[in-house]
């Protein structure tokens, strides 16, 4: 007897077992809770903890505008999150809204797991709210819309005002050749002091093409800042050349040995410990160096330096909200994407430190004064400061990013000149642009 | 655990095994039997097997992440791309380079720690938990934490160098090619010393003491001893942990990849950590390929290492 109880107890944890491993399909966040009030699950990307709070508090904001719909927020570490998020949308199901990345749309919709909003955007009055850059986002070249930016990131020069003027200078340096120059005579390593916190290790590519685009600015294309008008890469210009050549000097005579490997965090650190004059970041490490050491009065941020033609490119960055294709609540998905992409999003933009995407943010007295001024600053004179796209939803671009890293690495160690490290990236593009 | 491994093979090399008895089973407790077996089998399949075949297969497939709609069969493409790449020879080289540095230094460390652990001594307890207290920290945080500690202008090691006056200027251990390999191995080795602590002192403390005395009573000195009596008495343990550690170490890319993610130029990039590049770039295909040669270099390894050992062994 005991027998057979053991025999039935062993069959039915395996049938058991056999199910579960079956399962794993359906659920997330699309069933009707108790009441008939709709919920929907939202993912964001890149999170860290006072961001979610925050996004907590504008969901339930959102909830009571909005009875009947409620949100469920998951919020996976930043380094895990869009490969979760990629998993939930491969599995079908389990999200509704998520947070789409210019670099992560082209895998996203190629695979077409995000829904086209288009149709729903062209009666959405908010559409004419946003900026001219947030709509070309919003609605993409093809007339599809996969995702509503929330906000931009784009490069600005974070200086250090006791140092300049130590220094014996009268402000923030305005161009490349400036940079240069103050950085190395506030350079002195007996003292741990450098001039500029120079990026050779993760994604360097960034503050490369920084001044590779001021150096072309009058021949840019401003659809792909990756090219000249001419049809061919920002690599195989002559005044690429020069560009890159300045950009090393700036390495030797103003910037720390060690910063070959420098990487976000030993950059922002380096300026919010006061060790390093200049910072080519982009604008939430303003809420960084507030929580720092540094008074109000020892720091500030000025506009990209420009090139030796006066002017420089602006390329931004930039994250937003979009819907699943395989949400079961599209309308209410969609409901809320419009809602996040609202006044609210000016709030969610002065919190997190991003470059707003409302016209009416620009009248805001807080992005005119203390650190943003250089941000009001550039988006008012176009002409200097070109707005450009960059071609991050390309497939191959973690593949750029890795190999310009490593590329520029081997340059600054004496390993690569620049001259082979422009032919091998000019390749790279053009190949991949030829398929 | 290893005592009782040792004391089986001991048993093994000297008693003659009975002939095993063939039993025969009902119909019924075979059910019994396979109805228990289920659940393991179940559970294997679904959660080792299948994850390896899916993944396998992309090996042999063009899988890359930004278009799934057409994962076309390759044949052997992705190996032969591999293999092509200038910087396959130089990850091999540096993989073997980061195993047996990483392993020789720790188990060396190891040793000497289990030796020193073995006698009875105040705070025994905690000295033990401090030495093992490494091997509970997650792998990736040792990185970033070793990233700092060897950071060159605000880093712990460099501040000591140069108070100490080993040092005039800061060492740039992370930005200079010749260093970066061994810094990220010292924090390895930080990291791998525990496991060998704990697993020779547990095999230590199964050395039957009167080996020792009878070893004393012969006239055997204290590097006879080890070598003659505890060595021999432990070997089992030992041939079994330098076959995982290198196993481990090899198939261990958290360190690296918080410390230098691979850099700079290169210089730190061994396989596992340039496979964690292929998937970044969403290259699941070229990714799986790099699992294979990894897979089938460390089969090779651990059926030499066996067979050499077995040999030696014989009489």
């Amino acid at each position: 007897m005991r027998k057979k109880l053991l025999t039935t107890v062993a069959a039915v944890s395996a049938l058991a077992l056999s199910l579960t491993g079956c399962s794993g399909s359906g659920g997330g966040g699309d069933d009707k809770s108790d009441g008939g009030d709709v919920t929907i699950t939202m993912v964001e990307s890149l999170t860290n903890p006072a961001r979610t709070e925050l996004l907590k508090g504008m969901l339930s904001e959102f909830e009571t505008e909005n009875p009947g719909i409620k949100v469920q927020l998951i919020s996976p570490p930043t380094e895990q999150a869009d490969q979760k998020i990629q998993q939930m949308l491969q599995s079908g199901s389990g999200v509704d809204v998520l947070e789409v990345r210019d670099l992560t749309v082209g895998p996203f919709s190629n695979n077409t797991w995000l829904y086209d909003m288009s149709g729903d955007l062209k009666s959405w009055e908010g559409l004419d709210k946003l900026t001219d850059q947030a709509k070309t986002v919003a609605v993409g070249e093809d007339g599809k819309s996969y995702y509503v930016p929330y906000g931009f990131y784009g490069l600005s020069l974070f200086y250090r005002t006791d140092m300049v003027k130590e220094a014996g200078f009268d402000g923030a340096p305005k161009s490349w050749d400036d940079l240069i120059t103050q950085a190395a005579k506030i350079q002195d390593p007996t003292k741990n002091k450098y001039g500029y916190a120079f990026r050779g290790g993760k994604n360097s590519a960034g503050q490369v093409l920084s001044i590779l685009q001021a150096y072309n600015a009058d021949n840019l294309d401003v659809t792909n800042a990756y090219k000249v008008t001419s049809g061919k890469t920002i690599f195989s210009t002559p005044e690429s050349q020069t560009a890159i050549d300045r950009y090393i000097d700036l390495f030797k005579t103003g910037s720390p040995e060690s910063s070959v490997s420098w990487g976000y965090s030993e950059m922002v650190q380096a300026f919010t410990n006061g060790s390093t004059a200049f910072l080519l970041q982009d604008p939430e490490v303003i809420a960084v160096v507030n929580d720092s050491t540094l008074t109000a009065d020892q720091w500030g941020v000025a506009p990209n330096p420009v090139g030796p033609t006066g002017k420089a490119a602006w390329p931004m960055a930039t994250a937003g909200w979009g819907v699943a294709e395989a949400s079961k609540h599209k309308p209410e998905a969609v409901k809320l994407v419009q809602w996040l992409s609202g006044d609210i999003s000016t709030k969610f933009a002065k919190e997190n430190s991003l470059v707003p995407i409302l016209k009416s943010a620009g009248e805001d007295e807080f992005f005119k004064t203390g650190p943003w001024a250089a941000y009001v600053e550039m988006t008012s004179q176009p002409e200097t400061w070109i707005s450009v796209t960059e071609p991050r939803d390309v497939a191959w671009w973690t593949e750029w990013m890795q190999k310009s890293e490593t590329d520029l690495q081997q340059v600054l160690l004496g390993k690569m000149s620049t001259a082979d490290m422009l032919k091998s990236w000019d390749t790279f593009w053009t190949e991949k642009w030829n398929g | 655990m290893s005592a009782s491994t040792d004391e089986v093979a001991e048993r093994g090399r000297t008693h003659e095994a009975p002939p095993p008895r063939r039993r025969q089973f009902t119909k019924r407790t075979s059910l019994t039997i396979l109805a228990y077996l289920t659940p393991a089998f179940i559970f294997v399949i679904i959660f080792t097997y299948y994850p390896l075949v899916v993944g396998g297969q992309m090996a042999f497939r063009k899988w890359s992440l930004y278009d799934l709609t057409s994962t076309p069969f390759i044949g052997l493409e992705n190996f032969t791309t591999l293999i092509a790449n200038p910087l396959f020879s130089k990850v091999m080289l540096n993989s073997l380079v980061w195993v047996v540095a990483s392993l020789v230094v720790q188990f060396l460390i190891g040793f000497m720690l289990a030796l020193g652990l073995r006698k009875k001594f105040r705070f025994r307890g905690v000295y033990q938990a401090m030495i093992f207290y490494p091997w509970a920290v997650s792998g990736f945080l040792i990185g970033i934490l070793f990233r700092w500690m060897f950071n060159s202008e605000f880093g712990v090691f460099n501040d000591m160098l140069m108070r100490t006056g080993v040092s005039a200027k800061p060492i740039p251990w992370l930005a200079n090619p010749d260093l970066a390999l061994v810094a990220v191995i010292v924090a390895n080795v930080w990291y791998g010393v525990a496991f060998f602590a704990i697993m020779i002192l547990a095999a230590l403390q199964s050395v039957p003491h009167e080996l020792h005395e009878a070893a004393a009573i012969d006239g055997a000195g204290r590097w006879r001893t080890l070598t003659r009596v505890t060595i021999p008495t432990i070997r089992t343990t030992l041939v079994l942990t330098v076959l995982l550690r290198v196993i481990w170490i090899f198939n261990f890319p958290d360190i690296i990849y918080g410390m230098t993610g691979g850099g700079p130029g290169n210089q730190t990039q061994i396989a596992t950590t340039w496979m964690i590049q292929f998937t970044q770039q969403g290259d699941y295909g070229l990714a799986s390929a790099l699992g294979f040669i990894v897979m089938g270099v460390l089969v090779v390894f651990t059926g030499v290492y066996l067979t050499l050992l077995t040999r030696e062994r014989k009489p």
